[in-house]
């Protein structure tokens, strides 16, 4: 078996367009400072915004009523926007990878976490689909018996999570405290959400559908647990952190990460996996969001993320702004109209993606817009598909242009470097 | 008829870039739409008359091996069609939901052919008719039941989707590819595109065979899982693997030119290692031994993406682009 050099290879692409690099104001260190720049503002709102969710729970837990349900649920959404950002982030970056199935793992047999509709199926072969450990102090789990008397977060994380090797025995992040807060989605592809009483949380006499006092540990214990890995990616992506010290390394591996971070998620990711897959089966559980329907909101600042990357500007939750020189100096001073064909992409998606949350807002859900014979629906959400693949084409040209082809990215399954497996 | 090739072939002296993709094309992708529209169409002329899996189980395994030899040409039209055709793996069982709801409900879409295109993607195509040829809760229906007019819809939506899919490719995306990087061609800018097109699905469709086709079975080794395996029921998880990496070879050799030793080798190894393997289903994989042998062919499997990177992408100055499977 013959090493690769996948490096020497980009060097040989690369010679062409290497002059007017260098002749740019921005470096590629410089562009790569920004990005991690907006990458630690970024988790950071996501931290902070998810300590906000944190005090609304713990505000609603110690006094439930209606009202404080309703102020979660507006945190938990609230701390989807700064979040949603960061998912540019993950597939060219392994840490952020290796991490990302702690926060937003997705989509989860939710029975395993509490009760469900009588109609509810898991997966054929999660036989922990139901488990609902909420009314379950004890269980067994592969032949051994587990002891869940106390719910924390090492149950949730030690024990539930992937548990069996199922990737939708989902136990904590956004997802599982989304549907501790809205519920299961019971309309189908009609109107509404999931419609969780406030009463599950009720003490005594008032509990609904059993175990209140459970229910409540489960959900402090994840959204603790939320708070404590975003915490730590935040930190990651510091001056001092380990995410920032690997792009900063290796300039043309940083620069592919940049990139491969916005293809990935443009394409496979948002484009196939979370949103043409729900409309050809017509699946409402195959919505992101899918107890809440805050779905167009979350493909929204997904799609806000990719083009944030690229210009180098984010917009903080306080309204102030981090920006530097984007990887689109670079990109412009190689190829100029390749530069202004991906920002009209990248405008354009986020157009599309934005007539989504139009279209939600004005009253057809996301849900909705699945229907079998949702002409409407499936014309705004093939927009947005259109949008994103059409946009990964002209990041596979910046790749080209800068002369990244082959550059090796540990971890990530996209540009890889096939040899490593062998390693 | 092996004239036309030989006069392209002199065309291309000067231009040999070109003669991957046209190669590819003319050797490739046009023969096996033509052969998976041919299959499917003789399985929708079956199916007219007779519903039941002893009628239609050879003509359906026909149209299997015509599409596993063009699967992996998840690009222009085939990367929507390769979910309504094909919809596989399906992890949470979308398919044999859908199917047992809509025969309790006799849901007028499953037997309505105007309407059936709007069902679910895993409800369609290939392996929703394995599901109701060879699966057991469902294979034991009665001709004129609903489940039979189904079947005979389902095989009509098959046929109808795979011309839809070869004239796509005739008219439209081929010409698309050829004419890559001349004036007007808005999908091709370049020669270079449209190689890094082919070559990405070239190596995609290799790395679906290792992640995917023994990958799913395989699991991890705490937690084997043979019922993931790809047409477990009809028995042709092997054969697939088999035909999808002949394919696959042909399209490499394509997109070279000519036959490349070390790609050749390659592809030799994992033929040869395929032979160990015993259960054509792989449904021995929780025995030590089965298991060790779907994993050294994976390992051979995998070489095979490596090779490809170093020995064609690399002469030809191109790297994978990204692929519709890059995601969780």
């Amino acid at each position: 078996m013959r090493p690769i050099s996948p490096l020497l290879l980009a060097a040989a692409i690369a010679l062409p367009v290497s002059a007017p690099l260098t002749a740019q104001a921005a470096t590629p260190g410089e562009v790569l400072t920004t990005y991690a720049d907006i990458a630690e503002a970024a988790y950071a709102d996501a931290h902070s915004s998810a300590e906000t969710l944190q005090a609304a729970i713990e505000a609603f837990l110690a006094a439930p009523s209606a009202e404080g349900l309703e102020a979660a649920r507006t945190a938990w959404r609230a701390a989807r926007v700064p979040y949603m950002q960061t998912e540019v982030f993950r597939f060219g970056n392994a840490i952020v990878d290796d991490w990302e199935g702690r926060v937003n793992a997705w989509p989860l047999d939710e029975g395993l976490i509490d009760y469900v509709a009588r109609g509810y199926v898991g997966g054929d072969d999660n036989g922990l689909a139901d488990l609902n450990v909420v009314a379950n102090p004890s269980f067994t789990l592969g032949g051994e018996t587990v002891d869940a008397a106390t719910i924390d977060a090492a149950l949730l994380q030690d024990v539930l999570h992937e548990a069996d090797d199922v990737d939708a025995n989902v136990a904590t992040g956004y997802h599982a405290v989304e549907f501790l807060l809205w519920g299961q989605d019971l309309n189908g592809t009609g109107p509404g959400a999931g419609d969780r009483p406030w009463t599950d949380y009720a003490q005594g006499e008032a509990c609904t559908n059993d175990n209140c006092d459970r229910r409540a540990e489960y959900l402090r214990a994840a959204t603790g647990l939320l708070v404590a890995d975003l915490a730590e990616m935040a930190g990651h992506w510091t001056e001092e952190g380990e995410a920032r010290a690997t792009l900063m390394a290796d300039e043309r591996a940083g620069l592919a990460s940049i990139l491969t971070g916005m293809g990935s998620l443009s394409y496979g990711e948002l484009a196939g996996e979370r949103i043409r897959l729900g409309l050809l089966l017509n699946d409402p559980e195959e919505e992101q969001d899918c107890f809440s329907d805050n779905t167009p909101w979350s493909h929204f600042y997904d799609g806000v993320g990719i083009r944030n990357v690229y210009v180098g500007t984010y917009t903080r939750i306080d309204g102030s702004v981090v920006s530097g020189a984007g990887l689109d100096t670079l990109v412009a001073a190689a190829d100029p109209a390749l530069d202004t064909a991906l920002r009209g992409g990248l405008d354009a998606s986020v157009a599309a993606l934005q007539t989504m949350v139009d279209t939600a807002e004005g009253g057809m859900a996301y849900d909705m817009m699945l229907a079998p014979g949702n002409a409407e629906g499936e014309t705004v959400i093939m927009a947005a598909v259109n949008a994103l693949v059409a946009q990964t084409r002209d990041i596979e040209r910046a790749i080209t242009a800068l002369g990244l082809d082959g550059v090796s990215l540990e971890g990530s399954d996209s540009l890889d470097n096939p040899s490593s497996v062998f390693q | 008829m092996r004239l036309a090739p030989a006069v392209l072939a002199l065309t291309l002296v000067a231009a040999p870039a070109l003669a991957g993709v046209d190669a590819v094309l003319d050797d490739h992708v046009l023969p096996g739409t033509a052969a998976f529209a041919q299959a499917t169409q003789a399985l929708d002329d079956q199916a007219i008359d007779f519903c039941q899996p002893q009628d239609l189980a050879p003509l359906w395994n026909s149209a299997m091996d015509a599409w596993v030899r063009i699967g992996h040409l998840r690009l222009g039209p085939g990367e929507q069609a390769a979910l309504t055709i094909a919809f596989w793996p399906d992890a949470r069982s979308a398919g044999r939901r859908t199917l047992a709801r809509m025969i309790a409900a006799q849901d007028p879409m499953g037997v309505h052919g105007d309407d059936f295109p709007q069902v679910s993607a895993a409800a369609r195509g290939l392996y929703a008719l394995e599901t109701l040829l060879y699966d057991p809760d469902f294979n034991g229906y009665e001709p004129d039941s609903y489940s039979c007019t189904l079947v005979s819809v389902m095989a009509h939506d098959l046929a109808t989707q795979a011309a839809a899919l070869d004239a796509a490719w005739r008219e439209k995306f081929a010409p698309e590819l050829r004419t890559a990087g001349q004036p007007g061609n808005a999908t091709f800018l370049s020669m270079a595109e449209a190689e890094r097109a082919l070559f990405t699905a070239l190596h995609g469709g290799v790395e679906f065979d290792a992640d995917q086709r023994l990958g799913q079975p395989m699991g991890t080794e705490d937690r084997p899982r043979p019922q993931r395996a790809e047409n477990w029921r009809s028995g042709r998880s092997l054969r697939n693997l088999t035909l999808s990496l002949e394919s696959l070879h042909a399209m490499a050799t394509a997109l070279a030119g000519h036959p490349v030793d070390a790609v050749d080798s390659a592809f030799d190894a994992a033929a040869y290692f395929s032979l160990a393997i015993t259960d054509p289903a792989f449904q021995d994989i929780s025995d030590p031994q089965g298991r060790l042998h779907l994993e050294s062919l994976q390992g051979r499997v995998r070489t095979i993406g490596e090779v490809l990177i170093s020995e064609i992408g690399t002469s030809m100055g191109i790297a994978p682009g990204f692929n519709a499977l890059d995601g969780d």
